[in-house]
Parts: C-alpha cells; sequence; structure tokens
C-alpha cells in the first residue's frame, strides 16, 4: 500500500512552507531516513526525511512552490508500479480516520467559484487546500483553461531507466505538450478521411488570386474560410463537451497549423465569423508573415474553437492531426501521389460522430459558390 | 553586407535554395527572372518565410500589401526592391 508523506510543520505561525530543494524524482529508490526535500519558512529550513524505504511513486509539488502543512506531497510504494489512491479512496479513508479538514481561504474560494460543496472534495493534509480542490475539478473533468500538463506528464511517466540530461521545454513545446495531452486525456479521437478532385478549388483560388491581385496562392486560405462557413451553418461543429453538456461556441475562431523553422504554430483567426473571405485571406497571410519571424501575441496563439492544417507541402499522404483544447474538429489536408487531393479531419467523438464528419468533409470539398 | 544588385540576387537565391531543400526541391537553377512562385520550387508558406528572412536580412519593413508580383516576384525585382528601399536605386 501506498505510503503518503505529509509536508511538515515547521512552526506554529506558517500554515505553509516552500519547497526548495527536491532530492528525489519519481522512481527512485530511497532508504528510510534519507533526506528527501528541503522546505522553508521566514525563519528556517528543514530536511524532509523519508519515514520508510520505498519507491518513489509521485510528487505532489514544484520547486518554490509553497506547500499547505500536512497536505501529501510524496508518495512512496514497496514497488516502483504501485498505484497511489483515487482521491475516491483518499476520501473514504479520511472519513474512517475522522479527518474533515478545514478549506484555507483560497481554497473556500475556488469551491464556491465552482460550486461545489466542501464534503465532496478528498483533502490531503490538515486542512483542505487549493491543490485539494483542483486534483478535484481535474478528476471530474471540470478545469478548462487550467495547464494541467505538468500534473498529466507527471502522474503517468517514470523517470526512464537510461541517463540522460533533462531539458527545459520552450513556450511552443509546452503548448504543444499540453495540446497533445489534453487530446490524449480528455477527447476521445476518431478519424476519417476522402479524397477529392483538386480542379474545382484550384479554379477557385486562381480567380480569387486574380480578382483581388493576390502574389500568394491563397488556396489553403479559401479552403479554411470555407470551413468557417460551414462551421456558422452547424454550431455542433464548432463546439466542445462541457458539463456533461455540448458547449457550442458563440464564435468562430479558426485555427491553422504554420510551421516556422522548428517551431509549429497553431495562430488563431479570433472571430472568424464576423470578417468577410478576402479579410480572412489578409488577415492569414498576416498571422504567416508574424509566425515565419516568431512575432506572433499571445492572443494569436490562442482559444481555436475549430482547426484546418495542410502538409500539402511536404508531400504526405496522410497526417492525423491532434486536436487543438477544447475543439471537436481538425480538418487535415493534404495531396497524395496520385494527385488528388486528400482531405482528413480528427474529431472529438464525444461532440461529433462520423456522419457528421463526413458531410462536412463532402462540403469542403469543393468551393461553396463562384468567386465573389 | 553587400547592397550590389548580383550579391543581393546571390544571398536571396541561397536563401531559397535552403527553404526549397526543406521541402524536397533543388532551386540551384533558378534565374534571375523567373517567377519564384511560378517556379514550384517553394510554395505560399515557403514564400511568407522568404519574405519574413527578407525583412529581418536587410532590416527592411515590408507591409502586406507590398508583396506583389512586381515587388517580390523574381530575384531581379526583390535586388531593385531592396536597392530603392535602402536609397541606391
Amino acid at each position: 500500500m501506498a505510503t503518503p508523506i505529509h509536508v511538515p510543520r515547521i512552526n506554529n505561525n506558517d500554515d505553509e512552507v516552500k519547497l526548495i530543494a527536491l532530492e528525489v524524482a519519481v522512481g527512485d529508490h530511497v532508504d528510510e531516513a534519507q533526506v528527501i526535500a528541503q522546505i522553508e519558512t521566514d525563519k528556517a529550513v528543514v530536511d524532509v526525511e523519508s519515514p520508510a524505504a520505498g519507491y518513489v511513486l509521485a510528487i505532489e509539488g514544484e520547486l518554490e512552490e509553497m506547500l499547505v502543512v500536512g497536505r501529501v506531497f510524496v508518495w512512496l510504494g514497496e514497488n516502483s508500479d504501485e498505484k497511489i489512491p483515487e482521491p475516491s479512496k483518499m476520501a473514504r479513508d479520511q472519513k474512517i480516520s475522522g479527518q474533515t479538514g478545514t478549506p484555507t481561504a483560497k481554497a473556500r474560494a475556488l469551491l464556491r467559484k465552482h460550486g461545489i460543496d466542501v464534503s465532496e472534495v478528498p483533502v490531503s493534509g490538515d486542512r483542505l487546500s487549493v491543490v485539494d480542490v483542483e486534483r478535484y475539478l481535474q478528476s471530474q473533468n471540470r478545469l478548462p483553461g487550467a495547464d494541467q500538463t505538468d500534473t498529466a506528464v507527471k502522474s503517468r511517466e517514470m523517470k526512464p531507466a537510461v541517463t540522460g540530461k533533462a531539458q527545459k521545454l520552450e513556450n511552443v513545446e509546452r503548448g504543444m505538450l499540453s495540446t497533445v495531452i489534453w487530446h490524449r486525456d480528455v477527447a476521445v479521437p476518431g478519424y476519417i478521411e476522402l479524397a477529392y478532385e483538386q480542379s474545382a478549388w484550384k479554379e477557385y483560388a486562381q480567380l480569387f488570386a486574380q480578382k483581388h491581385g493576390l502574389l500568394l496562392d491563397p488556396l489553403l486560405s479559401v479552403m479554411a474560410w470555407r470551413l468557417v462557413e460551414i462551421a456558422m451553418e452547424t454550431p455542433r461543429l464548432n463546439a466542445t463537451i462541457w458539463d456533461a453538456k455540448r458547449y457550442e461556441y458563440d464564435q468562430v475562431n479558426l485555427g491553422f497549423t504554420v510551421q516556422a523553422g522548428n517551431n509549429l504554430y497553431l495562430v488563431v483567426v479570433q472571430k472568424s465569423d464576423e470578417i468577410d473571405e478576402l479579410s480572412f485571406v489578409n488577415k492569414m497571410v498576416d498571422l504567416q508573415r508574424k509566425a515565419a519571424a516568431h512575432q506572433l501575441k499571445p492572443d494569436e496563439l490562442e482559444n481555436a474553437t475549430i482547426g484546418f492544417s495542410s502538409m500539402s507541402r511536404w508531400g504526405v499522404e496522410r497526417h492525423v492531426p491532434i486536436l487543438p483544447p477544447h475543439t471537436a474538429l481538425m480538418i487535415a489536408h493534404t495531396v497524395n501521389i496520385k494527385g488528388e487531393g486528400v482531405l482528413g479531419a480528427s474529431y472529438d467523438h464525444r461532440v461529433l460522430n462520423g456522419g457528421d464528419v463526413v458531410k462536412v468533409l463532402k462540403k469542403l470539398s469543393k468551393p461553396k459558390s463562384q468567386v465573389k | 553586407m553587400k547592397l550590389d544588385k548580383a550579391s543581393i540576387e546571390t544571398e536571396i537565391k541561397n536563401k531559397i535554395i535552403e527553404i526549397a531543400d526543406g521541402l524536397g526541391c533543388d532551386a540551384t537553377g533558378l534565374q534571375s527572372d523567373d517567377i519564384i512562385p511560378a517556379t514550384g520550387f517553394i510554395d505560399s508558406a515557403g514564400l511568407l518565410e522568404l519574405v519574413a528572412w527578407y525583412e529581418s536580412f536587410y532590416d527592411i519593413k515590408i507591409e502586406t500589401a507590398e508583396i506583389t508580383i512586381d515587388n517580390l516576384g523574381t530575384l531581379s525585382a526583390m535586388a531593385d526592391f531592396l536597392q530603392k528601399r535602402k536609397g541606391l536605386a
């Protein structure tokens, strides 16, 4: 059975302490009385020793983080693959042992914000902390927008057996990590594709470029615009699942993948549904230029509600895109070796079924009308 | 940095070769007056990457409306545009 190590109280005046050093990592074996961490208050620095020998199963705290006294911050096990208790089991155990856990002020505010009764949330220490509430919200899939990346990764991954050097991820890489973890942990992804005859779209793009005097081929931009139109006609495509309901967005924020050097960006045209086709195409050019210069602003990279990606420039036959967080549909465009266009779609099966997606792909396989 | 027309064209051509190489194309045969998008060596995204590099390398700012065939469609045009922007022509 996994053994919790609680954050010790150093003095009566401090309900929180700072974690200033971690001497172990998940997967390490520790001996009884081995120093595993150092914590600090305004007055003292104290070593935290392991109460028993065992393997580190989980670490629930980060360097420089303020930890609530009494909460669990390390789990030990007799074996390295032992499971740590689920929140519900912790709650039962705590009821049996008579612990109640008065919420801290911040935890109380968070409970109020989400309309949660204190009795619902398992307590990991002397008092119910923000970490407890966040963990509970996460277990209930009720924490959208929060960066769950670290928790999600650390809770599943063991330290590799082969020695190596840990490299800190850059912001773009952290964003990608967050995206793929949402896709893995929250969405229920499916993938469908169909081939289509390219000539109608090529002709449309050529006429559009001529009419508006464009140097750059607008093919992908006008196809992405068509997706915006389809999303406006069918709100369930521009949606996610929230609180066991389909959450249809009030605006269409079209995310579009742009590879710039080693970075893959998902640039976002906010409120695409409020601009016309030419403005959309020009906005796409602006965003792609900024991406190429690595000068995108945060609001140009966030809150996509639907996505479009193309790998035709690399000549790949198929790519299955990762769904951006809180989206239900990501179109994947390419051209196969026969010269046919290929439209694929990753979709969240919680929101859409295969029939919905086939209809989208068929609509998207040709322009809606003549160039306006 | 040399700003005579031949040197500018050589620099730009080297960048195009680099971008095209990433796409599996060999652009070493690109000529001064070839229409760059029409050669098929690089696509629109590659062209945007080229424009971003052009602005940064030569320290100039180009408005989206200036991204036209006349201004940037060939190596020769790109060199002429730069020399005008730098007050050299």
